[in-house]
C-alpha cells in the first residue's frame, strides 16, 4: 500500500512539477530592448515613442506582478509595416494611433483591442509669439496658419509624415482642411495642383523633421525653437519641463479644422500557441485600464480611454490655452489607398527636398563584418525599391552628397534626385576598401564647405556620420569654430558603431541639436532611423 | 514528540494525497478530452467567446473548447481556412458567398438575431428631434430613416440643422460594406430606402447606386470590424463620429460588462431604432465534422439566455424580450418595423458601385 502511495506521490509530484519548472528555465533570456521592466514570464511589445512617459507606470506593474515587460520603441508606420510580415517578433503593438493596426493587420492576427489614452494633435507655440500673431483664440483655421506661412512669419516642426503618427495625422489633418470645409480627402483631390501647391507651401514652414514625437521635445528643451506639431500630451509635458527650467512654454492650439485624435490601441498578437501570454497581457491591459492606473496616465497629460478628465486632475490641463471643454471634430481618415498615395506624395513630392551628406567611415577597423553591416544599412536608403518599401525614397529634388574617409577625405561624389545617381553612389561605395586611421572632423569639414551655396532654408539639411572608432581630434576645433561661425542649424545625426567613442559623438550631436543613433545592435535600422529625421 | 510530530504529519500528507487521488481518478476518467474549435468570429461576438460562464457550460456539457480569430463577415470567407473548424459571421449572406464560393454545403445554424440600430449623442439627438428625424415612443428613440436619408443625399452639414460644434457633413459611419456585415446591412436598408422602401433590385440598382455612392464618398477611411467601430464610438466622441451604424447587441453587452464605465457614460449615449431596420441573423458555419459540435453546444438553453443578458444577442427574431435588467436607457422590448434585404447579387453589385 505504502508503494503504491509512493509512486502515485511521486507522480503527483511530477506532474505538478514540471510546467512550472518549465516555465521559470525560460525565464528571462538575455533582454535586448529599448526598455525592459521586472524580472518573470516575458511580454514583449513594440510601442510608439510617446509612451516612453507611461515608463514608470509600466515599471510598477511588472515588479508588483513578476512578469518582465520588454519595449521596443518604433515609428507607428513601421509598426504597421511590422504587422503586414509574416512573423513578429512580439506579443503586442502599441502604436500612437488605431489607423496604423487597421492597415497593418490584414491577416487579422491582432486580439483584444484596447484603447488606453487619447490625446490630440495639436500645434504648440510660444506664447508671446502666438499672441502677436494673433493665435490665442478658439477659432483658428489651417488658411491661417498657411497665411503666417508664406507671410515667413512662422516656422515650425514636425514629425515625418511617413514615420510617426503625430506627423502623419497632422499632415492628413493639413490635407483634409485644404481640400474642402470638412470634406473627406479623396484621391482625385490630391491630384489637384492647386491642393498640391498649397500643402508644398504650408510643409515649407517645417523648420525640423524628426523621426519620433518624443525627440521633438527633447530637441525644445535643449534648443530655442519657436513652434512644432505634437500631441497635447507631449506639449504638456514639455511645458512643465519649460517652466521649471525657466523658459517660455507653449500655448496650445487647436486648429479647428485640422484636428486629429491619437487613441494610443494596445493589441495582442495572437499566434495560435500562446495562451500564456495572451493572460500576461490581458491582465497588463486591465492594469492599464483600471481606474488607478487611468489616474496617473491623466496625470501625465493624456486624456483618459474615453476622452475625458478626471475632475481632480483637471489642473494638468488647466494653463497654456488647454482646452478639454471643446468638441474636438477630428477629420475623417480618407481610404487607406488615398492614405497610402498621400504619404508617397509627402515623402517624394511636397516636403521640402533633403541636402543630405553622408559622412562614412572607411577606416581600417571597419574590414569585413563593419563595411558589410554599413553597406546594408545604405543599400536600404540608396536603392530606391528599398527605400519606398519604408517610405525612405526622397523627391527628385534631393541632393546627397557621400564622403568616405579614413584619416582624411577619401573622394566626394554627388547624387541628385531619389534614384538612379544614388545607385550609382552605392556601386562606388561598394568598391572602396577601408584602411587607415580616422577622423570624423575632417570628413565633417569637408561636408560643411559643401553646405556653401545652398539656400538652406529650401531643404531639410543633415549631416549623417557613420563611425567605428575614436576620432583623431586635431580638427575638432576647427569644426565647432567653422559651424558657430557658418551660424547654422544643421543636424549632425551620428550613427556609433564598434568602438566609436559616445563622448565625441555626444559633443557633435549637443552642437548642432541632433541625436546619436546606436548602430551597435542593429546597424541597418540605424540608417533607417537617421533617414527618417531628414 | 518530535517523532510523534513527524507522523502526525505523514498522517496529514497521507490523507492530502488520499484525497487527491480520488478527486483525481473520479474526475479523469469520465471527462473526455475537450474538442478545441479554432475559427473566425465577428468581432461583435467576441464577447460571447470570452465569457467564462459561457465557456464552462460548453466545456462540462458539451466537451466544446472555442478559439477565434477575429474577422469581417465577408473577409472571413475568402480568409485561410485551413485549420480552422468554423466561421460565425453576422448574417446569411456570407454564407451564400461561401457556398457560391466553395461550392459547398456546410452545416449552419442560426444562433442569435440582434437589430442593426445607430448610436449617437445627446447633442446631435436634440437637433435631430427638433428637425423631427427622431421620435421618442415610450422612452424608445425611433428614427425616420426616409428623412435621415433625404438629409444626406441634400449634402447638408451638421451646422445646417443647428449643430455648428461639428464639422463637415451629416452622415453615418459605418464599417466598410465590402468587409463587415453592419456596414454591408446598412448600405442596404439605405438603398431600399432611396429605392423608395422596396428592396433593391436588378432592375434598379444602377439608379439607386448612384445616389448612395454620394452618401458613401463621404465616409473615407472605413473599420472593417464592429467591435473597432463601436470601441471608436465611445471613445473618440462626438466629434469624431456624431452617428454611427452598429447592433444593439453591442450596447447592451457593453453595459454589462464595464458597469462603471456605463455609469459615467449613460447619459451620452443613445440608442436609435431605425424606422425600418434590418435584422442581423448570426450564421454558424461547420467547416468540418469537429466543426460542427459547436452548434449544438451554442443552442443550448442556458448559452442562449446568458447570450441575451449578458451580451444583448436576442435568440429570436419575433419574440419581446424582457431589457429592464441592462441599465440602459430605451431599449425595445420587440423590434417590428423591418425590411428585407435585397438578394445577394443585387447586394454584391450595389456594394461594387460604391466602393
Amino acid at each position: 500500500m505504502r508503494k503504491v502511495i509512493l509512486v502515485i506521490m511521486a507522480c503527483f509530484f511530477l506532474s505538478s512539477c514540471g510546467p512550472t519548472s518549465n516555465f521559470s528555465g525560460n525565464d528571462n533570456p538575455p533582454a535586448e530592448a529599448d526598455f525592459v521592466a521586472g524580472k518573470g514570464d516575458v511580454l514583449r511589445i513594440v510601442s510608439g515613442s510617446e509612451n516612453e512617459e507611461l515608463e514608470p507606470i509600466i515599471e510598477e506593474y511588472a515588479q508588483k506582478n513578476r512578469v518582465q515587460i520588454q519595449v521596443d520603441y518604433l515609428g507607428s508606420l513601421e509598426i504597421m509595416n511590422l504587422l503586414s510580415q509574416e512573423t513578429i517578433d512580439y506579443d503586442a503593438v502599441w502604436p500612437a494611433s488605431s489607423i496604423w493596426i487597421n492597415m497593418g493587420d490584414v491577416s487579422h492576427r491582432l486580439k483584444h483591442t484596447q484603447s488606453i489614452s487619447t490625446t490630440p494633435v495639436v500645434f504648440g507655440i510660444r506664447e508671446s509669439k502666438a499672441k502677436e500673431l494673433g493665435l490665442m483664440r478658439d477659432d483658428v483655421m489651417i488658411e491661417d496658419i498657411a497665411q503666417l506661412i508664406e507671410a515667413g512669419q512662422l516656422s515650425f516642426a514636425m514629425t515625418s509624415a511617413t514615420q510617426s503618427n503625430s506627423g502623419a495625422s497632422a499632415y492628413l489633418a493639413f490635407l483634409t482642411a485644404l481640400s474642402g470645409s470638412g470634406e473627406v480627402l479623396t484621391t482625385e483631390a490630391l491630384e489637384q495642383p492647386a491642393l498640391q501647391a498649397q500643402i508644398s507651401n504650408l510643409l515649407s514652414g517645417v523648420n525640423r523633421s524628426s523621426g519620433s514625437s518624443n525627440w521633438l521635445v527633447d530637441l525644445f528643451l535643449k534648443s530655442h525653437y519657436d513652434a512644432m506639431v505634437n500631441y497635447e500630451a507631449l506639449i504638456i509635458s514639455a511645458n512643465k519641463q519649460f517652466v521649471a527650467q525657466g523658459d517660455e512654454p507653449l500655448a496650445l492650439i487647436y486648429v479647428k479644422d485640422a484636428i486629429s485624435i491619437a487613441d494610443s490601441p494596445l493589441a495582442f498578437i495572437d499566434k495560435g500557441d500562446s495562451s500564456d501570454k495572451e493572460k500576461i497581457f490581458l491582465s497588463f491591459q486591465a492594469y492599464l485600464l483600471s481606474k488607478d492606473t487611468q489616474n496617473k496616465i491623466e496625470q501625465t497629460g493624456r486624456r483618459d480611454a474615453y476622452g475625458n478628465i478626471d475632475p481632480a486632475n483637471e489642473k494638468v490641463f488647466a494653463e497654456w490655452g488647454i482646452d478639454t471643454k471643446m468638441v474636438l471634430s477630428p477629420i475623417t481618415l480618407p481610404k487607406a489607398e488615398t492614405i497610402r498615395l498621400a504619404l508617397n506624395l509627402y515623402q517624394t513630392t511636397f516636403k521640402k527636398p533633403a541636402l543630405t551628406l553622408y559622412c562614412l567611415d572607411f577606416s581600417g577597423s571597419m574590414s569585413g563584418e563593419g563595411n558589410d553591416q554599413m553597406m546594408k544599412g545604405l543599400e536600404q536608403l540608396l536603392i530606391a525599391e528599398n527605400a519606398r518599401e519604408h517610405f525612405l525614397q526622397g523627391t527628385t529634388n534631393d541632393v546627397s552628397y557621400f564622403i568616405p574617409f579614413d584619416s582624411d577625405v577619401l573622394s566626394i561624389y554627388q547624387a541628385n534626385g531619389n534614384d538612379a545617381e544614388l545607385e550609382q553612389a552605392y556601386e562606388r561605395l561598394r568598391a572602396e576598401s577601408p584602411g587607415g586611421g580616422t577622423d570624423v572632423y575632417a570628413a565633417i569639414l569637408e561636408a560643411l564647405k559643401r553646405l556653401d551655396g545652398y539656400e538652406l532654408a529650401n531643404y531639410t539639411p543633415a549631416i549623417v556620420l557613420l563611425t567605428d572608432g575614436r576620432s583623431m581630434q586635431d580638427n575638432e576645433d576647427e569644426v565647432v569654430r567653422q559651424y558657430q561661425a557658418m551660424n547654422l542649424d544643421v543636424p549632425i545625426f551620428s550613427i556609433m558603431y564598434g568602438d566609436a567613442d559616445p563622448a565625441q559623438l555626444e559633443a557633435l550631436a549637443d552642437l548642432t541639436n541632433a541625436r546619436v543613433f546606436d548602430g551597435r545592435k542593429d546597424l541597418t535600422d540605424a540608417f533607417k532611423k537617421v533617414k527618417g529625421y531628414n | 514528540m518530535k517523532s510523534k510530530n513527524i507522523k502526525y504529519i505523514g498522517l496529514v500528507i497521507l490523507a492530502l494525497v488520499m484525497v487527491l487521488v480520488v478527486v483525481f481518478t473520479r474526475a479523469k476518467p469520465e471527462k473526455k478530452e475537450p474538442v478545441y474549435l479554432d475559427g473566425y468570429l465577428g468581432g461583435e461576438k467576441i464577447g460571447i467567446f470570452e465569457d467564462d460562464e459561457i465557456a464552462k457550460i460548453l466545456l462540462d456539457k458539451y466537451g466544446v473548447v472555442f478559439d477565434y480569430q477575429k474577422a469581417g463577415s465577408y473577409d472571413m470567407i475568402v480568409a485561410d481556412h485551413t485549420n480552422r473548424n468554423y466561421l460565425f459571421p453576422a448574417s446569411q449572406a456570407p454564407l451564400e458567398l461561401y457556398k457560391k464560393t466553395y461550392q459547398k454545403t456546410p452545416k449552419s445554424e442560426i444562433i442569435y438575431n440582434t437589430p442593426l440600430v445607430i448610436y449617437s449623442r445627446p447633442l446631435v439627438v436634440k437637433a435631430l428631434v427638433q428637425k423631427g428625424v427622431v421620435s421618442q415612443k415610450s422612452g424608445v428613440y425611433y428614427v425616420d430613416m426616409n428623412q435621415l436619408t433625404q438629409l444626406m443625399l441634400d449634402g447638408l452639414t451638421w451646422a445646417d440643422i443647428g449643430v455648428p460644434e461639428l464639422y463637415g457633413s451629416i452622415v453615418v459611419d459605418t464599417t466598410d460594406p465590402s468587409a463587415s456585415n453592419s456596414g454591408n446591412m446598412f448600405a442596404a436598408l439605405l438603398a431600399n430606402i432611396i429605392n423608395g422602401g422596396q428592396p433593391v433590385t436588378a432592375a434598379n440598382v444602377d439608379e439607386v447606386a448612384v445616389k448612395l455612392k454620394k452618401i458613401y464618398d463621404k465616409l473615407g477611411y472605413m473599420q472593417t470590424s464592429s467591435a473597432d467601430m463601436f470601441s471608436q464610438f465611445l471613445k473618440i466622441g462626438v466629434g469624431a463620429n456624431p452617428m454611427i451604424a452598429g447592433y444593439e447587441n453591442q450596447l447592451l453587452e457593453f453595459a454589462v460588462s464595464n458597469p462603471d464605465t456605463w455609469n459615467a457614460l449613460k447619459n451620452e449615449i443613445i440608442i436609435l431604432y431605425p424606422t425600418p431596420t434590418v435584422w442581423s441573423t448570426h450564421v454558424y458555419i461547420a467547416l468540418d465534422k469537429a466543426g460542427e459540435a459547436g452548434i449544438e453546444a451554442l443552442l443550448d438553453s442556458e448559452v442562449q439566455r446568458l447570450s441575451w443578458t449578458h451580451h444583448g444577442f436576442r435568440t429570436g427574431a419575433n419574440a419581446s424580450q424582457e431589457t429592464g435588467q441592462f441599465n440602459v436607457n430605451g431599449v425595445a422590448k420587440e423590434v417590428t418595423s423591418v425590411t428585407q434585404l435585397p438578394d445577394d447579387a443585387v447586394m454584391e453589385q450595389l456594394i461594387e458601385k460604391i466602393k
